[in-house]
């Protein structure tokens, strides 16, 4: 029962995404596009490029839907709202979502075309890049909770939600969080301007809509990651616990769609730079003041 | 007992079948994410053996590392695609003899050592996680201290050693009176 | 209907499909969105939503007039979308590589939204259709040829051994058009495509040396030596040249085959054949196996040198050392020898100019190699020319579809300037009005291509809604505009890793080549506009910058929009160049203006009144050929951003003096 309900929300929350998506990127808010341009896709022919690796080229939308899919199971929308209360929950989302690089790699070795083989290799520096600034980040948020069960995450966020205990590391998972779900300005896989569709340029009909779909899911999905992890999950007054992560899950999905209108894609020299000589120590130091802090309050 | 004995026997056969693919196909690639996926099996294996951070940690930790194998092949072997069909394996013999002498030793490791006394019920995952902390952080801390510093000291040692010069490019003009060759 | 229905009956959920088809119209624009603006289309206001890739593509969009060595582009990029498709054309001819237009229009907002609703209905009734034929067409039909992983170069027309290294030949799949196997003339390098494309191949350069005395080794066993050119007995290889070590004497060619001699693969050791020749699974010579030991001896009259064989394992390959076989390898500054992927960048890559014909090599993410082609040939310049001066300024005009009044500028004062006409200072001051009015709008489209080129939505959406009410603005709402632009450049100095994107990219060194804000940029000053005596009675300052790196060019041009603003208020009016009457005359003249892109300059030669020569000299010309040192061993988005920056319009691109 609890696994449709979070399902259908997911689906829900995908379909907000895609319109949040539209209106930010075109200046139109319909709430028809999504549905519209689904069915059409769903519609045209599914080509098959001419010397494809078959396997990765199958595999790859399906696993990229699958691994945002998976990542959604252990997030709690509200207490007892969960498909799965893991026990190493937070590592488990983590998990998950390494998947997506391998999803990226088959689309992009897949279709035997330049422009998708440079965007798929691509997104493995991105991962080199960002890999560290979400898993240190939420060693520190499991530190405080002394637990890994997302639950048990959201409640030590009681009295004090972690967006504030450690601000350093929010920005850091943030950062990162944007840059897994290959969201503008870190799209270097699918570049428009560069590679043109990059590793979406040779997927077209169901495999397409499926491609899109995941990444859409991703993105829902790490939104919800950092509401449970830094934002206190259902947590605040008044208004019942649901409503409290619906709003909470859009704001930040709202606030990742827009950062990145506002600035040119980053390149991946300065991505790896910045994340390895800043980040990295800084996400070490967020640890080590996030221990300091869980010793010193009681 | 039998259910979960059915999926590490399944996820047991699977890690073992993505393994021999590994050698079987021609490209590269595949090669690295057969790999990949029998890693992937192995910690389906412990998950259904009730070690959940192990098998969560296994998961996570050899898909990264995997990956990064693959665009190493890429890199550095030939035909990554596999479209030649050339046979990549060498020393067969000797490989074969290692083959056989370490699944002897596993074996051997596996039926004959001491392992302790056996608890019928594994224990709850979060109590498995604090005993992990613990043990991390108590018995086995210098050991995994040790190896902490050396993977961070080998990384760097790597990462000076594959630093090449990059030669400055001197500014273009039109003329072409900047002409790189190979 | 159209005629790139899908395959189907039109009932039910197809029905739903249909329409949903009908109001998703995603579109692919030929030329480009850039060419589109500058003729004032608003395509988003109509409707259309432009994608990034034919795949993704349900209309193919033409505007404008395509040349001839386009053509084949246009038809691959049809071929690449997915049915169903349609065919939209505005303001052209339909041409014969492509299918019948489904919806035609004049070339304007208006035909676009009329074209726009007719397409809608065509997709809604005719999307799914129970007859539908295969488009096929010339520039898409494929060759198969063999070629060797090791060796590209070879391409036979018969599966066999490869004549370098003998091994078997693998099928690639080229144009059979063009017959040159490296070339694409298409946008997106998708069906169509050869297997180098996933890295199989190697640009194995093996050197030979010319020193007298040189001995041959395989460069995958190099303990095998030998004095005489031959095959490497483990593999089959043809061996290389190499500086004298030891010496060694084989000879193979003298092999007495005995019947208990067993030959196989060194590569495929199940292959066990009683005499001597290929393997039949990778071509490889086979190499005789000893029996048992005790059998050495029936190996007679064959010359082995004891330290090759006697203690090695048979039917196995010695390792083979990947950094000696990757020796040769080119390799980037990196130092990473990686394939090489050649890859069309052109002529209707989103993100750069369109109708640049661009071909990269990529060796990995670095750009090893680039090629470009100039559209029209020396002969195709000015075709048909009409020697009336009318239509001569409309044929000047074609060279600059993204900057039509100044090209008319020029070909009237070269024109008054042959007739020794004087113009009144009150057109001439107008005339900038109109000159700067395009630059400013140039230079917006630029800035939205660059946006569209980095992935920033937000200038890319801007820039483009500004060009487009820009180009039609007259005096007052020009007055309301300027101060939206102010603000968007403002807005741009504040943007984060803008600079990061462009400072150090694209450097050029002063050159007096350079034209226009390339050459302003890199501290060249040159500007036609800084001699110009109307230019300086409005109060003309020069801009230049010191740094010559795309950062530089885009702050020349942000500051010539700044300018050109307060030229136009100066001015006060803006009128279109119109030529004069100038009668029967026979004279020479010559003009230069300087057009958003550089100085344009044009001499022609009139006799009684018909235009019998002319001669046009464009910016772009000049810059085209700057595209290979610029973005030379660069990272791939580098070298794009540096090309970007350039501001190419490859319309204007002549590869020498015109002459009618």
């Amino acid at each position: 029962m609890t696994t449709t309900i979070i399902l259908l929300l997911l689906v829900f929350g995908v379909y907000l995404v895609a319109v949040l998506e539209a209106w930010i990127s075109s200046g139109r808010f319909r709430l028809t596009t999504p549905i519209l341009s689904g069915i059409a896709l769903l519609g045209r022919e599914s080509i098959v490029p001419r010397k494809p690796d078959r396997i990765f080229f199958e595999v790859a939308p399906v696993l990229l839907l699958l691994s945002a899919v998976l990542a959604a199971t252990v997030i709690p929308l509200m207490p007892g709202l969960i498909i799965t209360d893991l026990a190493t929950g937070a590592l488990f989302i983590n998990a998950a979502l390494v998947y997506v690089l391998v999803a990226m790699l088959m689309a992009g070795w897949g279709p035997d075309g330049a422009y998708a083989m440079v965007g798929g290799w691509r997104f493995l520096g991105q991962l080199i890049a960002y890999a560290m600034l979400i898993v240190m980040p939420i060693t520190a948020v499991v530190m405080r909770a002394e637990s890994l069960l997302t639950t048990q995450i959201v409640v030590s966020q009681d009295g004090l939600w972690n967006i504030f205990y450690q601000p350093l590391g929010f920005v850091l998972f943030f950062i990162a969080a944007m840059a897994l779900a290959f969201l503008p300005p870190f799209d270097l896989p699918t570049a428009t301007g560069e590679l043109a569709g990059g590793v979406e340029a040779e997927y077209s009909g169901v495999r397409l809509a499926v491609f899109r779909l995941g990444r859409l899911t991703l993105i829902i999905t790490l939104a919800s990651a950092t509401v449970v992890f830094y934002l206190g999950g259902w947590q605040g007054p008044w208004l019942p616990p649901w409503a409290w992560s619906g709003i909470k899950i859009l704001a930040v999905t709202v606030t990742m769609l827009l950062a990145g209108r506002l600035m040119p894609r980053i390149s991946e020299t300065d991505l790896l730079a910045w994340c390895w000589k800043l980040g990295i120590p800084l996400a070490l130091l967020n640890i080590f003041l996030v221990g300091i802090l869980v010793l010193v309050i009681p | 007992m039998t259910a979960q004995m059915f999926f590490i026997a399944f996820f047991g056969l699977a890690a073992v079948w993505f393994g021999i693919a590994v050698f079987r196909t021609y490209s590269m690639v595949r090669s690295a994410l057969a790999l990949l996926f029998s890693q992937t099996a192995l910690g389906a294996m412990f998950l259904s053996m009730q070690a959940e951070f192990l098998g969560v940690l296994q998961i996570m930790m050899m898909a990264t590392e995997m990956s990064i194998m693959a665009i190493f092949m890429v890199m550095f072997m030939m035909d990554p695609g596999g479209l030649s069909t050339m046979d990549m394996i060498h020393q067969k013999r000797l490989s074969l003899l290692a083959g056989i002498v370490s699944f002897l030793a596993a074996v051997g490791v596996a039926v004959f050592v001491d392992w302790g006394p056996v608890e019928m019920i594994a224990p709850d995952p979060a109590q498995q996680t604090i005993a992990l902390g613990l043990e991390l952080l108590g018995r086995s801390m210098l050991i995994f201290e040790t190896a902490g510093i050396t993977i961070l000291t080998s990384m760097i040692a790597a990462i000076s050693v594959a630093i090449q010069p990059v030669k400055q490019n001197t500014v273009p003009t039109i003329t072409g009176s900047n002409h790189h060759e190979h | 209907m159209i005629s790139g229905a899908r395959l189907g009956k039109l009932s039910g959920l197809r029905r739903l499909v249909a329409t949903a088809i009908s109001r998703d119209l995603t579109t692919f624009v030929i030329p480009g969105p850039d060419i589109a603006r500058a003729h004032g289309l608003d395509l988003a206001a109509a409707g259309l939503q432009i994608v990034a890739s034919p795949r993704h593509a349900s209309v193919l969009l033409v505007v404008g007039d395509i040349p001839l060595a386009l053509h084949d582009a246009a038809t691959v990029i049809y071929a690449q979308m997915v049915r169903p498709r349609a065919l939209f054309i505005l303001g052209t001819e339909i041409f014969s590589s492509l299918p019948d237009a489904d919806i035609m229009s004049r070339l304007s907002q208006d035909g676009l939204i009329d074209g726009v609703q007719q397409l809608r209905t065509a997709f809604a009734e005719g999307a799914f259709r129970l007859d539908v034929a295969d488009f096929d067409a010339p520039a898409l039909q494929i060759r198969i040829e063999y070629t060797c992983s090791m060796h590209p170069e070879i391409a036979l027309n018969e599966p066999g051994s490869c004549p370098k290294c003998g091994m078997t030949l693998i099928i690639r799949e080229t144009q059979a058009s063009t017959g040159r196997a490296h070339t694409k003339q298409k946008n997106v390098d998708v069906s169509v495509d050869e297997q180098m494309a996933t890295g199989n191949e190697h640009n194995a350069h093996h050197h030979m040396s010319d020193a007298a005395k040189v001995e041959f080794t395989c460069p995958m066993h190099p303990e095998v030596v030998q004095d005489a050119p031959g095959s490497c007995p483990r593999c089959g290889m043809n061996l290389e040249p190499r500086e004298t070590k030891t010496e060694h004497t084989h000879d193979h060619s003298q092999m007495n085959h005995d019947a208990a001699v067993q030959y196989t693969c060194p590569m495929h050791p199940e292959v066990v054949q009683d005499g001597p020749g290929s393997c039949p699974r990778c071509g490889m010579n086979l190499e005789p196996r000893e029996i048992t030991e005790s059998e050495t001896n029936e190996h007679s009259g064959m010359d082995h040198d004891s330290t090759d064989h006697s203690d090695m394992d048979h039917g196995d390959m010695a390792f083979m050392s990947m950094i000696d076989v990757t020796k040769n390898l080119p390799r980037s500054t990196d130092g990473l020898p990686m394939e090489w992927t050649e890859a069309p960048f052109g002529p209707f890559f989103p993100g750069l100019p369109g109708g640049l014909m661009l071909t990269l090599t990529l060796d990995g993410d670095t750009v090893a190699d680039s090629k470009t082609q100039p559209l029209f040939e020396n002969k195709e310049l000015l075709p048909q020319v009409s020697p009336d001066i009318v239509n001569f300024i409309q044929q000047i005009t074609r060279f600059g579809p993204l900057s039509p009044v100044a090209f008319q500028l020029l070909a009237c004062q070269a024109l008054e300037n042959a007739a020794g006409l004087e113009i009144s200072a009150n057109v001439a001051s107008a005339r900038i009005g109109a000159l700067e009015q395009e630059r400013i709008a140039n230079h917006l489209g630029w800035l939205a291509l660059f946006a569209q080129q980095t992935g920033f939505n937000w200038l890319q959406r801007r820039a483009a809604s500004l060009q487009l009410k820009f180009c039609l603005a007259d005096m007052q709402q020009i007055a309301t505009l300027a101060a939206d632009i102010q603000s968007l450049i403002k807005r741009l100095g504040k943007t984060p890793l803008l600079k990061s994107r462009t400072v150090g990219i694209g450097k050029l060194a002063s050159d007096s080549n350079l034209r226009g804000p390339v050459a302003r940029a890199s501290g060249v000053a040159n500007d036609v506009r800084s001699t110009d005596k109307n230019y300086i009675a409005l109060g003309f300052e020069a801009v230049s910058q010191t740094q010559g790196d795309a950062y530089a060019r885009l702050q020349v041009r942000l500051a010539e929009i700044i300018h050109s603003l307060k030229l136009i208020q100066v001015s006060g009016a803006i009128e279109r160049p119109t030529p004069a009457d100038t009668g029967e005359i026979s004279a020479t003249g010559e003009a230069s203006v300087e057009t958003p892109r550089g100085m344009a300059h044009l001499e022609l030669t009139l006799q009684k009144g018909q235009v019998i020569a002319a001669r046009l000299e464009t910016p772009s010309t000049y810059h085209l050929d700057l595209i290979k040192p610029l973005t030379e061993q660069q990272a791939l988005a580098d070298a794009l951003v540096a090309i970007g920056s350039l501001d190419l319009s490859p319309w204007e691109v002549q590869s020498r003096e015109i002459q009618t």
